[in-house]
């Protein structure tokens, strides 16, 4: 130890060091309050195209699709050859070098790039490479894509060539071959050697390439029990001793005691422990020992910091989590701190490196209280990684191959200049480079197929009728877009909205049930008001709670006692086996076994009738413990209701019923249920904020306010909280006994639309579904769709806002009637009362990084499911209460899993605004967090004038006219009879039946 | 019935198994791929089928009582010697082959829906009907000889369905964790077979005299020849029924899809050791020293399972401690005689746990909706723990519990690694003496042992 009083200046950078890693974590809260982000959120200041690439090699995963899917779209259509174009032709904009020939007479540089993306052929790499050079006749034979008329010209060269060496006759094989050997040993002989050194990060991974052992396989497996020890929710019957005194602390009371674990690499752990606690060390002084311990040089520090979070970075992301948000934590905060993770990781990092080395003694030595490393351990740190041979061979083959597919004189190759030349422009589009292209080529094809489905639609699309029946109000969540649809189809006199499914009401909301309040509402807003759920009938409730209570203690103890010794041997050998009938009737009966078993898991005694606690009185300014207003006052409710009734264009008093709907998704076998809940309630589920939004419209004082303010709501219109199901297609109505006796027959009709709606969209969902009956009727697949979301064995109970890829910010009138097949958000939105815009950049301001954040969670879980996502569901295995690992002890499964994700199209979300161009240009460059997302590229950003069928795509930094492909739509009557028995994507067409009364 | 018809219909029960996996194979082999409804119609049928014929067998039995048996001959026969294949079907087998098969059946239901679109779907079929007719195997065999063979199924489809993500390195190292633990485990089973053939001139399963309804292996004469054959069946037992110290690949089991956890190791496969020493019983009777060894040998696994089991923060090591524990209660009832009691609880047991890791991932959903009933945080556990654990020894039986009693450790560090390093130590001396003798004479090029970086890579 050389420094024992450190100076101020390097304390505080420890923690900075490790404040600035944190960032580099994944984000997730513990998955009961999961909310979708942007998985590189830290790279937005970064260009889209560079930063999934930087993304890439800083977490080792991948940017965009693989190549050989691109091959497929491709081959199957989905991209087509104009695309390829089309993004070669854009790129060409931006550099003058894509018109230049690489080679005299040759081909330029967007010439060769179209050529290779048009064939996509494999690189092998290393031993693979090897083996076909060596054994295959690669070499010496044209290869197999070279087209016909090349082959001839080649072939005929070839021949002359042989002429005039003289070799008049030789068969036209070994001409060929002789020229391509040419052509490999020129190309082989202008690579330039490609070495690159590697510097380690870690001292582990000097210890892993010197020794071949890995010093994680020691480390990570104590690290994951202690941290999921320290954080445990309750899974766990005994909780870690001491743990409020934080990580490190926690740590060293149980590995500082004597008679240590007998694990070699922890030997002399308990006495250093004791040591640093006798000491009084704190994390940082424990930090800079390890890594001076571990002699990595102070400037590498930050790598060397970076580096080892991320090496269990699903953990250290989660300690985080718990160190930033202790409100999200499940049951109870814990005080935790990442830089007390850091360093416990550290120390036992130490340990491992010394236990390791002193087993490989011979190669290098180590020691971490003292001495220098062996000479032989120094050399190993600055020894470059070779490369292995083959990988320089890789370039020459790709333009081995390259050179005889592209009109170019082979005998330019003689030149080194041209062969080199040739090569920098094969590698520089590279792989990467070329799956970028055909990403951008694949979101094109994407985008035109709905720009031209927009713009045919308004073309054939019919005004609806003045007077609507009846007005719904969801969500506008991509998969509301199907609901809405049909609530039209069913009903050709409603009228539907579009609005973030918080409607405007930004509460912490106490259910009945609740333990706890919790916010509902977008994560970046913070609640000031409390509302709470309270029945009608006290006595009512008392009865409800003996009873549920009763029920709970049962189940709690039922559960907790079969894991245990006495408890559990007694139950298990005596009524063990009555077990066998849940097991058979959730095999072989889901759906039916949770309709009889439910009164035994709820108990009998029937929910209360509530009401909402809204109202606060004018004065009442009372806080509870967590700083909330109970309720809200008068004047705030008119505020409220009056935004949302601007906002999403909604005249209240055109039809007698105004249906509020809220969504959330409940399904069982699901860790991740809470990521199919409403994004716009923070995670949670809509219907109390339907419910109250309602119940604010609906107050007498409230209308009076509104009415001042020149909404005038008439007396026989009633508004209706619901919560839409999402994953059974159920409605939920509340308060319905209130509404007016006149307006029972507006109610009935309602509720009737509904639930054909809901029947008609869980048809169209089972489209998706590989083991839905096919050609079912709604009813139908209505029930399968329920038995989906009860079953225990379901690992897809919905497709959740897979598919999502387009959003829609304007007038349902230019929407009603299209088939966006449930990939469209639809915000409503009207432009002919918001001269300002105004309320366009508030809505923007909401769902641009709302609806970019689920969308890019897609996008990263999709293109690379083990990196970002959390793969598979099937062996997950919950921890804690907080997040899932693969098996045992695996790091933390951050992202979504592979079933969530694996129909989603991976195409950057899509914006469609009503608004002119230069209006737009201007809203977004006074708004710099929005203006970034949309000029880096995380969001394509279309502007749709609001008078005329024109649209602007915003590319290459500004707006630019989109001229469609092609005018022609399908137009079909109902959306049934478009989608039919399909499973794949489906492109916009146009529903007749949405309109069929106007048409009359 | 007639007799004949029951020796049919039990040669038929082990049968059944057998043809889901030649009807799975076959095609397989000719790359053949089947639908997925072709695979669970197969499955089904089988497995259904099976639990029919357990449920006429199980009538027959209970009419006319003592055993069933039937026989396919020899396999083949040498002096003394001779591998023939007898079924045996009495008041223990055919319970537990009834169990076993509507567990197997229902698992196959379940995971039609689990399993669908899953890549690895055909071999997750193929798998648990081998597995399933491993275990009709065991369970019916009329000698050790043949138990061997379906013991072996059940160990080798264990290991196959651990590593069932072979794309990822950790379940592939768990499934050779649990393999190699059989293997050393099954030493004792051969071993086993044997010396009952040496010892008591068979190995087949006889009537007992006492017991009206259990069948058991034959019981050498001498008292010796008891207690060592009871050691080594237990040996065996001890490494399929993850008993102390053998038990730490239990929790690394559960890398495999979730039904497969549930039917290995919370419901048939945990327990086939004990019935296996079930089956032992009248040696065990014999041998005083072996059947205290049992009772040892459980209760010492029930204490670990049920300490480590408590500090398991993740929801299947806890199920899988929670299984290891009861598992060691059964045991313990074995050695102490309570066959029918260790019988019931088996299926009750087996019946409980599976269920259990069927809802685990459910875990979040029903703690929430347990909140929501209690209308609270649920009342925290292990307080008597606290209450009665002296506070300054608490860390220390925490931290040992968290450990897992340091089995991995020990095992690691100082049985295979003590191993693993002089066999190091021996490659170092090996590569000097190879450097010494390739080292470049006069003149010579350089003599091409190892190229350097290969050498690099070793150790």
């Amino acid at each position: 130890m050389t420094s024992s009083t450190p100076s101020r200046e390097r304390r505080a950078s420890i923690a900075e060091l490790c404040e600035h890693a944190a960032h580099l974590l994944p984000q997730q809260a513990p998955l009961h309050a999961f909310v979708h982000h942007n998985t590189l959120h830290l790279f937005e200041h970064l260009p889209f195209e560079e930063a999934v690439v930087e993304g890439a090699r800083q977490f080792r995963t991948e940017p965009f699709q693989t190549e050989a899917a691109f091959a497929r779209h491709l081959a199957g259509g989905r991209i087509k050859p104009e695309d390829i174009d089309a993004v070669l032709a854009e790129d060409s904009a931006l550099d003058a070098a894509y018109g230049r020939p690489i080679l005299p007479g040759g081909p330029t540089r967007r010439q060769l790039r179209a050529l290779r993306l048009r064939h996509l052929f494999e690189v092998p790499r290393g031993p693979a490479l090897l083996w076909l050079l060596g054994e295959a006749d690669v070499r010496t034979r044209l290869s197999p894509l070279v087209e016909e008329g090349r082959r001839e010209a080649l072939l005929k060269r070839a021949s002359s060539d042989g002429a005039r060496e003289g070799r008049e006759g030789s068969a036209s094989k070994g001409r060929q071959a002789r020229l391509l050997e040419r052509l490999w040993a020129h190309l082989e002989q202008a690579r330039e050697p490609h070495r690159e050194a590697t510097s380690w990060a870690r001292r582990r991974d000097q210890v892993l390439a010197s020794t071949g052992f890995d010093t994680d396989e020691l480390v990570h497996p104590l690290l994951i029990r202690l941290t999921a020890a320290f954080l445990d929710q309750g899974v766990a019957y005994w909780s870690m001793p001491e743990r409020e005194a934080g990580f490190l602390s926690a740590f060293r009371r149980l590995y500082g005691r004597p008679f240590g674990p007998p694990d070699r690499f922890l030997r002399g752990l308990s006495e250093e422990l004791r040591r640093q606690e006798a000491e009084g060390w704190d994390a940082e002084r424990t930090i800079r020992w390890a890594l001076e311990a571990l002699r990595v040089p102070e400037g590498d520090w930050d790598k060397a910091i970076e580096a080892t979070l991320l090496s269990l970075r699903g953990w250290a992301g989660m300690m985080y989590q718990f160190e930033q948000r202790p409100d999200r934590a499940p049951v109870e905060a814990r005080s935790a701190r990442l830089i007390d993770y850091l360093a416990v990781e550290l120390t036992l990092d130490v340990f491992a490196t010394q236990s390791a080395l002193g087993d490989h003694g011979d190669e290098v030595a180590f020691d971490p209280q003292s001495g220098e490393g062996t000479p032989a351990a120094q050399a190993a740190a600055k020894r470059p990684r070779d490369l292995t041979p083959s990988s320089h061979l890789e370039l020459v083959y790709e333009a081995f191959v390259l050179a005889q597919l592209a009109p170019i004189d082979l005998d330019l190759f003689a030149d080194e200049r041209h062969a080199r030349a040739f090569l920098d422009e094969v590698r520089a589009f590279d792989e990467m480079a070329r799956r970028r292209a055909l990403h951008l080529a694949y979101e094109r094809r994407h985008r035109v197929v709905v720009l031209d489905g927009l713009l045919a639609h308004a073309r054939v699309s019919v005004t609806p009728p003045p007077k609507p029946e009846l007005q719904v109000v969801l969500c506008m969540d991509d998969r509301e877009e199907s609901l809405r649809r049909h609530i039209e189809e069913s009903c050709p006199t409603a009228e539907t909205f579009g609005y973030a499914g918080f409607f405007g009401v930004p509460m912490s909301y106490k259910g009945l049930d609740d333990v706890r309040p919790r916010p509902l509402c977008p994560v970046v807003v913070r609640p000031r008001h409390l509302v709470v759920e309270r029945a009608v009938d006290p006595s009512g409730q008392e009865a409800y709670r003996t009873a549920r209570r009763k029920q709970g203690a049962l189940t709690h103890s039922l559960s907790v006692g079969s894991k245990t010794l006495t408890r559990g041997s007694l139950m298990t050998a005596t009524l063990g086996f009555t077990s066998i009938m849940p097991l058979v009737g959730r095999a072989l009966f889901p759906r039916l076994w949770e309709r009889w078993s439910r009164p035994l898991r709820e108990g009998l005694v029937e929910r209360p009738k509530t009401r909402l606690q809204i109202e606060r009185a004018e004065g009442d300014d009372a806080v509870n413990e967590d700083g909330l207003l109970l309720g809200f006052l008068v004047s705030e409710m008119v505020n409220l209701v009056f935004t949302v009734l601007t906002n999403s264009a909604l005249s209240p008093g055109r039809s007698p019923i105004v249906l509020i709907a809220g969504h959330g998704s409940s399904s069982l076998n699901n860790p991740h249920e809470a990521a199919y809940d409403c994004g716009a309630t923070g995670g949670g589920r809509g219907g109390p904020n339907a419910r109250a939004f309602a119940a604010m419209a609906n107050h007498p004082a409230v209308r009076e306010g509104l009415r001042a303010r020149g909404i005038d709501i008439p007396e026989g219109t009633w508004f209706l909280g619901a919560l839409h199901d999402t994953a059974d297609d159920s409605m939920t109505y509340y308060d319905d006994d209130l509404v007016p006796e006149a307006l029972l027959p507006a109610l009935e009709r309602a509720k009737r639309v509904m639930a054909e709606a809901c029947a008609r969209n869980a048809h169209e969902r089972c489209r998706r579904f590989e083991s839905a009956p096919k050609g079912a009727s709604p009813r139908k697949t209505l029930a399968h769709a329920e038995g989906r979301a009860r079953d225990l064995a379901q690992p897809r109970p919905e497709c959740g806002h897979a598919t999502n890829a387009v959003c829609i910010v304007g007038r349902r009138a230019r929407t009603r009637g299209l088939f966006l097949d449930r990939r469209s958000f639809l915000v409503s939105y009207d432009p002919t009362t918001d001269a300002t815009n105004e309320v366009l950049a508030g809505l923007l301001m909401a769902v641009g990084p709302v609806g970019a954040g689920i969308n890019l969670e897609y996008y990263f879980s999709y293109v690379d499911s083990a990196g970002y996502g959390c793969g598979s569901k099937l062996p997950h295995n919950i921890v804690g209460l907080f997040g899932v690992m693969d098996g045992h002890a695996s790091d933390l499964r951050t992202g979504l899993p592979w079933q969530m994700v694996e129909i989603h199209e991976p195409v950057r979300l899509l914006l469609i605004a009503e608004i002119e161009p230069e209006r737009l240009e201007r809203l977004l460059s006074e708004r710099p967090a929005l203006d970034r997302l949309v000029r880096n590229g995380w969001i394509q950003v279309v502007a749709w004038s609001p008078e005329a069928d024109r649209m602007h795509v915003f590319q290459r930094g500004a707006f630019r006219p989109y001229t469609p492909e092609t005018t022609a739509i399908p137009i079909v009557d109902r959306s049934a009879e478009f989608y039919g028995d399909s499973i794949d994507h489906l492109g916009p067409a146009h529903i007749r039946s949405s309109f069929r009364e106007a048409l009359a | 019935m007639s007799y004949s018809v029951q020796s049919a219909l039990l040669i038929a029960l082990v049968a059944l198994p057998f043809s889901a996996v030649l009807a799975l194979a076959i095609p397989a082999w000719f790359a053949r791929r089947a639908s997925e409804r072709a695979v669970t119609r197969v499955v089904g049928w089988a497995f259904g089928s099976a639990v029919i014929t357990a449920l006429l067998l199980a009538a027959a039995l209970s009419q006319r009582g003592g055993t069933i048996s039937a026989s396919l001959g020899d396999w083949f026969r040498v002096d003394h010697y001779a591998f023939s294949i007898t079924l045996v079907g009495d008041g223990l087998s055919i319970p537990f082959a009834l169990f076993s098969a509507a567990l197997v059946g229902l698992i196959g239901a379940f995971s039609r829906r689990y399993l669908h679109r899953e890549a690895g779907f055909y071999r997750f079929y193929l798998l648990l009907s081998l597995f399933g007719a491993g275990v009709e195997l065991v369970v019916l065999a009329g000698s050790l000889d043949l138990v061997i063979f379906g013991w072996e199924l059940v160990g080798l489809t264990s290991a196959l369905l651990i590593a069932f993500f072979s794309e990822r390195k950790k379940p592939v190292e768990h499934g050779l964790r649990a393999f190699v633990t059989y293997r050393a485990c099954d030493l004792g089973l051969l071993v086993a077979a044997v010396w009952l053939h040496f010892r008591a001139g068979e190995s087949t399963i006889i009537a007992v005299p006492g017991a009206r309804a259990f069948a058991g292996f034959p019981v050498p004469p001498g008292a010796f020849d008891a207690t060592v054959l009871g050691l080594l069946l237990l040996l065996a037992a001890m490494g399929k029924s993850a008993q102390v110290p053998f038990g730490g690949w239990l929790p690394r089991a559960l890398e495999g899809p979730t039904p497969s956890s549930a039917i290995f190791y919370g419901a048939i496969s945990v327990h086939l050791g004990a019935y296996l020493l079930l089956r032992a019983a009248p040696i065990l009777e014999r041998a005083p020293i072996a059947a205290a060894a049992v009772v040892l040998i459980g209760a010492l696994t029930a204490l670990h399972g049920t300490f480590v089991g408590r500090a398991q923060t993740d929801i299947k090591s806890a199920l899988a401690y929670a299984s290891m524990t009861q598992v060691g209660l059964i045991f313990v009832e074995i050695g102490l005689g309570f066959r029918y009691l260790a019988l019931v609880h088996i299926v009750g047991h087996a019946a409980v746990r599976s269920s259990q890791i069927l809802r685990s991932p459910s875990l979040l959903h029903d703690h929430h909706h347990l909140e929501r009933a209690m209308a609270e945080t649920l009342p925290r556990t292990g307080k008597h723990l606290e209450r009665w654990v002296p506070r300054a020894l608490q860390p220390w039986l925490y931290r040992h519990a968290l450990e897992r009693g340091y089995f991995d450790a020990i095992l690691r560090d100082h049985l295979i690694g003590g191993l693993v390093r002089t066999l190091r130590r021996i490659d170092t001396l090996d590569q000097r003496w190879a450097h010494w003798l390739s080292r470049p004479l006069d003149g010579a090029l350089e003599s091409p042992v190892l190229p350097p970086h290969q050498k690099e890579e070793r150790s």
